[in-house]
């Protein structure tokens, strides 16, 4: 049991990578021992922000920019100094918190938790409006309205591309930064990489669909989902939510339909079947799969996979969300609030409807960020089962009353 | 099933390393958190005492700051943390705590139900000066068990008084200790008992020569098993053998 690795204060301790789990012979043990403490962005990122095999490669909003983090990426780590366990509260060692790609769960963590159901306050006019919509949609579909907004993330990972010693990688860069990202490792096949990425948007009611080792998948499916956020309009539970879709091309058993298990990692020098060493498919996955204990037919199909990742962190300041306009496209017409409401002197209802987020301190940082104030119907009304923009059509509880819509949506 | 465990650990630990190192190279400058900071600094300072108290009724106050129209609108700060040094000067056994100043206020809907008094006269006494409706807590609880101010409640005491039974009552917010209180790790430097050159079992045994029970629980965790309960999986709510260690796929 290493209870350095999560208990360390310090920054001295690291594991050797040759030794499997064991801390580098260079770390004075006594030194880290003497000065345990509560774990910290910095512990807890020493796994979480690598997942994937590098920087906020999986988890597109965790990386290593969370050690020091620019209160504009994330607000409550930024700005108020939060570690993970303040959210991620543990009791007995177990810590809360749900994976959409895993499914060991030990508690939930919602923002609700700390900022309840009716986080928008003020008394402002826009605060009934805004609270009314936490019923229906996540907080993070309008308070993180890209993903990887400071460090890179992977969207695509085609594995069966691996293997040709011969290709070079080619680069992609994002906004002045000078770091290249590649997109291609002759261990690890072809990669697309993105940079402050519009979400996918899905209804969630915090269940996750999931392909487990050994579930036969469809492989006529143009796309084999691997997990899928399971929700629906017509379910009160259920959220419009963000999420990150990974994209890759993984290999699957012809006869059982499983995703099949590569040994990639050598055993040691007299390995003959790890494909980072003799970069043989079939050998890899005939060897994985025994680990495994599955059975491999010896025939396999590359087919493309997704996984739905929820963006859950890296909160941007409230200034920044996505506004009225930038979803409800009808307040770029001529009325606004006053589609139901009378008109008040008082108040430019075109003004507050059509405000958009203040996004000045983030010009430069960001690349291309200036387009989202000019976005409508941001996160696609029409895909998420509603008949249009609900402030014409009726939203998917309110049907007939103010001239609105007399059907209801329907599931898609 | 080895296998795979092997791997995912292997590529933990490339990656680790790597962290560390990136870490080291980049930390040159003090890094802040602007909010957090600020609040800290103002947890540290101390207002003079309000020596005497306009003499009005709950009720009676509540109405007339409504009629008065002062709201959640009028709050200045959102965020505050609670690290007094009075209480710190008696015992210092816990980390600062955070208040959403703002959150509050809008939830309760009522300024009074905290700022349950005010001043009679203005503190600091300036000529002319109007008594501020509200002030900070700390502005008339401070030093507990005051022989000059008997009917008052300590800062400590005012804090848990209006705290706790308004959490329980409303089933909101923390209910248990911890909720809000991160204690302080003791100073492991008197307690650690390893010769110069430990190695990593002994080390682990001289953690668990204090935390045994902790081990325990560690070891029944889905951060040692690498499976857990899969309560939010569809048609595998009622597993317990899910998890990276185990059956998990990816696509990367």
């Amino acid at each position: 049991m290493d209870c350095l690795v999560c208990h360390d204060t310090t920054g001295t301790y690291k594991k050797a990578p040759p030794k499997a789990g064991w801390p580098d012979k260079k770390v004075n043990l006594k030194y880290v021992a003497e000065n345990v403490g509560h774990t910290s962005r910095r512990s807890c990122g020493s796994c979480h922000f690598n997942g994937g095999g590098g920087n906020a490669i999986k988890h597109a909003d965790m990386g290593r920019n969370l050690l020091q983090p620019d209160p504009d990426c994330d607000i409550h780590m930024g700005n108020l100094d939060f570690s993970c366990a303040e959210c991620h509260t543990t009791r007995q060692h177990r810590i809360a918190g749900r994976s959409s790609s895993v499914a060991a769960v030990e508690g939930v963590v919602q923002c609700a938790d700390c900022h309840s159901n009716t986080p928008h306050f003020g008394n402002k006019l826009l605060d009934h409006h805004l609270n009314k919509h936490c019923a229906s949609i996540d907080c993070n579909t309008c308070h993180s309205p890209v993903y990887a907004k400071c460090v890179p993330t992977k969207l695509w990972w085609d594995w069966s591309q691996a293997g040709d010693k011969t290709r070079q990688p080619v680069m992609q860069y994002f906004g002045n930064s000078k770091k290249g990202y590649p997109d291609y490792h002759v261990k690890k096949g072809a990669f697309r990489w993105g940079r402050a990425v519009k979400p996918n948007y899905a209804w969630f009611n915090g269940d996750m669909q999931r392909m487990v080792l050994g579930d036969a998948a469809n492989l006529n499916a143009a796309a084999i989902e691997l997990t899928r956020p399971v929700g629906s309009i017509l379910d009160p539970k259920s959220r419009i939510t963000p999420f990150k879709l990974m994209k890759g091309v993984q290999a699957f058993d012809v006869k059982y339909r499983t995703l099949l298990v590569p040994h990639l990692f050598p055993r040691g020098k007299d390995d003959t079947t790890a494909y980072w060493k003799v970069f043989d498919w079939d050998k890899a996955f005939a060897d994985g799969m025994r680990s495994a204990n599955l059975p491999y037919s010896g025939q396999f199909i590359w087919k493309e996979t997704w996984m739905y990742w929820r963006v859950e962190h890296e909160v941007m300041p409230a200034k920044m969300a996505l506004t009225c306009v930038n979803c409800h496209q009808s307040f770029r017409q001529e009325k606004t609030c006053d589609r139901c409401h009378r008109d008040n002197r008082q108040v430019d209802f075109k003004k507050l409807a059509q405000h958009v987020a203040d996004l000045t301190s983030l010009q430069g940082k960001i690349p291309g960020i200036e387009a989202l104030q000019q976005q409508s119907d941001y996160i696609d009304f029409k895909a998420l089962g509603y008949r249009g923009d609900p402030v014409i059509y009726g939203g998917r509880t309110t049907t007939l009353p103010l001239g609105r819509s007399d059907t209801a949506p329907t599931d898609k | 099933m080895r296998q795979i465990h092997l791997q995912i650990l292997m590529l933990m630990v490339l990656t680790c390393t790597y962290t560390t190192w990136v870490y080291a190279a980049t930390t040159g400058e003090q890094w802040v958190a602007p909010a957090q900071e600020k609040a800290l600094r103002r947890a540290q300072a101390v207002v003079p005492m309000v020596k005497e108290v306009k003499q009005e009724g709950a009720i009676r106050r509540s109405q007339r700051l409504h009629a008065l129209g002062v709201s959640v609108r009028d709050v200045k700060d959102s965020y505050f943390v609670l690290n007094s040094p009075f209480i710190k000067a008696v015992e210092d056994h816990y980390g600062a705590v955070r208040f959403n100043h703002g959150q509050h206020a809008a939830e309760s809907g009522d300024c009074t139900i905290c700022h349950h008094l005010r001043a009679k006269t203005a503190t600091p006494a300036k000529n002319g000066d109007k008594p501020l409706e509200t002030q900070r807590c700390s502005a008339c609880h401070q030093q507990a068990f005051n022989p000059d101010y008997p009917e008052r409640l300590g800062l400590k005491a005012a804090f848990h008084q209006r705290c706790i039974p308004c959490h329980e009552q409303r089933h909101k917010g923390p209910q248990t200790c911890r909720g809000c209180h991160l204690n302080n790790v003791p100073d492991h430097k008197k307690l650690v008992k390893l010769p110069d050159n430990a190695d990593a079992l002994q080390v682990t045994a001289e953690c668990l020569r204090c935390h045994e029970t902790a081990a325990n629980d560690l070891q029944h965790s889905a951060h040692w098993l690498w499976r857990g309960p899969s309560t939010h999986t569809q048609d595998h709510e009622n597993s317990v053998r899910h998890g990276k260690g185990t059956t998990a796929l990816n696509n990367y």
